[in-house]
């Protein structure tokens, strides 16, 4: 027998599985995928600009920061302004998907590709932002590799007011519509990445990146 | 992994004579403590979220066999190829035969406790595969002769900061650094190149989810993310009670485990991982192999001990354990220490390898109000204790004693006549004294407190004659 | 208001002065207390130690002698939350028994709790003079929920101040046979507790459970510490 059927079998034997009960609980399986059933929530005011106010508040204290522009073409610009605020190199590894925006002008060098371990800057957009927990829903794909939020120190999303949604429910909700099926990597994204192994004491940039950076778009 | 827990008493006296471990634990206490109390305080309906994180565990333990091949089936439909495994022999070998098939030199691991159980990283060096622990407090323990973890989310919660600074002086030979960020920084160097090399990675899984066959990783340091992104084989070691089934069964649950394990309002990273790259993708693993383990959990379902197998190893019990604050995790024995591996490791070991451990706990029951799947430790405590009395494995003396004590207590005679002389055996060893210092028949209690001296007479006495003018 | 007395085994032998402080307090409150004389214990040790069939015993036996009272009252939350909580499920199996362990679980009270909520006790008999800190007991605290009344009759003293400790709730490490078959983590669990309480520099530490009390006491002793008294509620509330 193999592994897999010895574990069933004993898994079946111990619940004392047999025809007619399992017809009930494979319809009683099929009522709960289909119900998806939410849990207590606590309270998220899924208006507008309390929304935008949540998701700042909330990323601030997971230690990202954040800009608030305008208009989706205003962010190399404020893109630019941060690096340089920051003295670093105005030079980033952006996802395909924002290969349109007008970084020449700005004065921000980019590259649409797969991240690099020499890459110190990394910009993203995001498919929803989580106003509960100030954090971000990225989805890997063909024009959004997950890498690019994770390898360089800096980590840059461009994050339109629109797409900010109450909780984790409203953004897995958003995928099940938008993208029928859930995308390979669903990547939530809360500040820089941060480890408390020695002595409990916490450090930000473990692996991933020191400092997140959020640009907010207001009118997208 | 071996299992030492059957010298639990001799660990943990090693454990009490230990003064770096001591300041440790005491460090710990007070972050893990406190900054869980503050964080549940952001969840309106607490409790109301804790039961139903307990139904919707208990709805898949239920029909656990069904939902576990639904989650199969999805998995499979996505691209991922789903093993199993009824022990931790056989995860090592289907890890090694999966680094054969793809000419692994290089696993980078998160976190995975049954990789600890199976004792994974022996057998892959063994197979020419070099396993490298990624999550920061695994790899200290790694480089320190493969120390075991005693926590199961703070792995060196019992180490100072010298000991980690030396550690790392002496293994990356570089100038010793007493600052804990640059020590991070140092370990994220080392770690980095690792990552970029390996062609496998391992990680373990918080949850499966039935509805999209998927793999949610919860991490802060992103290795989880590194080691699902970066190498071309990623395999899943995870046990077969992980499955949950839906998003928003995972969403309602992540309002507890974060809160419960660190005190965050989220972690860092929530992965939700879901099949192989496809053709075009920039990043991310061609192959994804699930690795389901049976290792002692099958037996558990249907048991009366069926409760324990909601657990999400957030680490709640052991942080508000009296007993695990006084001696650490090693003295447990085995790769679950607190209250959940007292109830884990007899469950999954043998409770004749494991006979103190279900007595280690004062019953205090903090551990089963903090649980954040309302498990209650303390009953499951019992019943174990219940079950080693069955099974006449408790020593001979114990059991006679017991059985005496018992008898006597039945007879209102026999036990006015036991009170009668033994508060005055009691009021004679004081000697006029308000303490006991040394009281041989409950040596265990006097090695460090003195007994309380009686009064003298007993309440029985006393009260007869005052009813007697 | 008949109310059985359930000394606990504890108070028997060591302490019998707890149990006539509980008798005066229950008196006061308009109570008839009266005490049955074959009681014994309430069968928890053997319980919590995997003896089933010794426990059911016990249980049978204290269901006799208390279930003709309106209500059964013991100056011990363990005590009581083990006759309220746990005999039912210890004579889940026989039927009948299990309804007369359910008739009587509602009935159960510990000391504390059933002077403020059932008795509604006004004004106390004592007087005591000094400074206090309440160590919670964990069966008391975490099972029965008592945790204001104990406070709520102290506050009734007027020359009582209430210091409170750090973690007044975390367990003192005694945990009945725990703490004579793990000694070692036992006393170092209770020092912990005592150097709470002390920091308080209160006059005394104040309990509901004689066994966290002799814990603490011993390892206070032991610490050297021979000035900080060590005292039952029901000491504190009949103190003159
Ligand atoms: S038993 Fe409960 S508290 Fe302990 S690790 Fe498991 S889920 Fe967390």
């Amino acid at each position: 027998m193999s592994s897999r059927e010895d574990i069933l079998a004993r898994v079946r034997q111990k619940l004392g599985r047999n025809e007619t009960n399992a017809a009930v609980a494979r319809a009683e399986i099929d009522t709960v995928l289909a119900a998806k059933a939410q849990g207590p929530r606590p309270q998220v005011d899924a208006e507008k600009s309390a929304l935008v106010g949540r998701l700042i508040d909330k990323s601030r204290a997971y230690s990202s920061t954040v800009d608030q522009v305008a208009t989706r073409g205003e962010a190399p610009a404020a893109i630019a302004r941060y690096l340089i605020g920051l003295g670093l190199p105005a030079q980033a590894v952006i996802w395909p998907k924002l290969a349109d925006l007008d970084w020449a002008s700005a004065g921000v060098i980019v590259q649409a590709r797969a991240a690099q371990d020499a890459d110190l800057v990394g910009i993203t957009g995001c498919f929803c932002a989580v106003a509960e927990t100030g954090t971000l829903m990225l989805c890997g794909s063909v024009d959004s590799p997950a890498a690019i939020s994770l390898l360089p120190e800096t980590h840059i999303a461009i994050v339109p007011a629109s797409r900010i949604v109450p909780g984790m429910e409203e953004a897995f909700a958003l995928a099940r519509k938008e993208l029928g099926q859930l995308p390979r990597a669903v990547n939530f994204i809360s500040g820089p990445s941060r480890t408390g192994d020695i002595e409990q004491t916490i450090v930000l940039g473990a692996h991933g990146p020191y400092r997140v950076h959020l640009i907010l778009i207001d009118g997208a | 992994m071996e299992s030492r827990s059957h010298r639990f008493k001799e660990n943990a006296a090693a454990a009490l004579a230990n003064p770096v471990l001591q300041a440790s634990m005491k460090k710990a206490k007070g972050k893990f403590v406190d900054k869980r109390a503050i964080a549940i305080k952001e969840i309106d309906d607490f409790e109301g979220t804790r039961e139903a994180a307990k139904q919707l565990r208990d709805r898949v333990l239920e029909n656990l066999d069904l939902w576990l091949e639904k989650f199969e089936s999805n998995a499979t439909a996505r691209g991922a190829t789903v093993l199993w495994a009824k022990d931790g022999e056989e995860i090592c070998r289907h890890v090694a035969e999966i680094g054969k098939r793809h000419g692994i030199k290089k696993a980078v691991k998160s976190k995975s406790m049954l990789s600890e159980e199976a004792g994974l990283n022996q057998a892959l060096e063994a197979n020419g595969i070099q396993p490298v622990e990624t999550d920061l407090g695994e790899y200290i323990l790694q480089i320190n002769n493969n120390e075991p973890p005693s926590h199961i989310i703070a792995p060196v919660v019992h180490k100072s900061l010298d000991e980690v600074a030396d550690l790392f002086e002496k293994v990356h030979k570089t100038p010793r650094k007493t600052e804990i960020p640059a020590l991070t920084r140092e370990a994220r160097e080392v770690l980095r190149t690792h990552f970029l090399t390996a062609d496998m990675g391992i990680s373990g899984g918080n949850f499966l989810v039935a509805e999209t066959g998927s793999v949610a990783l919860v991490t802060n340091e992103g290795n989880g993310r590194m080691v699902t992104t970066l190498p071309r084989v990623h395999v899943v070691i995870t046990g077969i009670e992980k499955v949950i089934p839906t998003l928003e069964d995972l969403s309602t649950l992540m309002r507890l485990l974060p809160r419960s394990a660190t005190g965050q309002s989220i972690s860092n990273y929530v992965s939700v991982l879901t099949g192989t790259k496809a053709a075009d993708e920039l990043d991310g693993p061609e192959h994804l192999y699930y690795i389901l383990v049976d290792n002692g959990r099958a037996d558990v379902i249907g048991s009366e001990f069926q409760e324990m197998l909601r657990c999400i190893r957030c680490g709640a019990c052991m942080n508000h354990c009296p007993v695990y604050q006084a001696i650490g995790g090693h003295a447990y024995g085995w790769v679950y220490p607190g209250p959940m591996g007292s109830v884990l490791t007899p469950l999954y070991t043998g409770l004749e390898n494991a006979i103190d451990l279900p007595h280690a706990a004062t019953l205090c029951n903090q551990c089963g109000v903090v649980c954040p799947v309302k498990i209650p430790l303390p009953d499951l405590l019992r019943k174990l204790r219940e079950k080693q009395t069955d099974r006449n494995l408790r020593p001979w003396l114990e059991r006679a004693a017991l059985k005496a004590w018992a008898f006597v207590a039945a007879s209102p005679t026999l036990y006015a006549l036991g009170v009668w002389f033994g508060v005055r055996y009691l009021k004679w060893l004081a000697g006029g004294k308000a303490s006991i210092p040394v009281l041989s028949v409950a040596p265990e209690w006097t090695r460090g407190r003195d007994f309380p001296a009686p009064e003298g007479r007993t309440f029985r006495e006393l009260y007869a004659q005052r009813k007697q003018p | 208001m008949r109310v059985g007395l359930f000394v606990t085994c504890l108070v028997d032998l060591m302490r019998p002065r707890i149990g006539f402080a509980a008798i005066e307090l229950l008196e006061a409150a308009g109570c008839e207390v009266v005490v049955p004389a074959t009681q014994t214990c309430c069968g928890q040790p053997a319980w919590n130690s995997g003896d089933r069939a010794s426990a059911a015993k016990l249980a049978k036996k204290v269901i006799a002698e208390f279930e003709g009272f309106a209500y059964v009252v013991a100056p011990s939350g363990s005590c009581a939350d083990h006759i309220r909580n746990g005999y039912p499920g210890i004579l889940a199996d026989e039927p009948a028994w299990l309804a007369r362990a359910t008739a009587l679980s509602s009935r159960v009270f510990e000391l504390t709790d059933f002077l403020v909520n059932v008795a509604k006790l006004e004004t106390l008999p004592g007087n005591f003079s000094g400074s206090v800190t309440y160590h919670d007991s964990c069966a008391g605290l975490r099972s029965l929920g008592i945790k204001a009344q104990p406070r709520a009759l102290l506050a009734k003293l007027p020359q009582v101040s209430l210091k409170e400790m750090n973690a007044a709730e975390e367990c003192c490490g005694f945990g009945g046979t725990f703490s004579v078959k793990f000694g070692d983590i036992s006393a170092a669990i209770a020092e912990k507790k005592c150097n709470n309480a002390v920091a308080t520099e209160a006059d005394a530490i104040v309990g509901g459970d004689l066994g966290c009390l002799l814990n603490i006491e011993g390892k206070l002793r032991r610490m050297g510490d021979e000035t900080t008294q060590v005292l039952h509620i029901a000491e504190v509330l009949t103190a003159k």
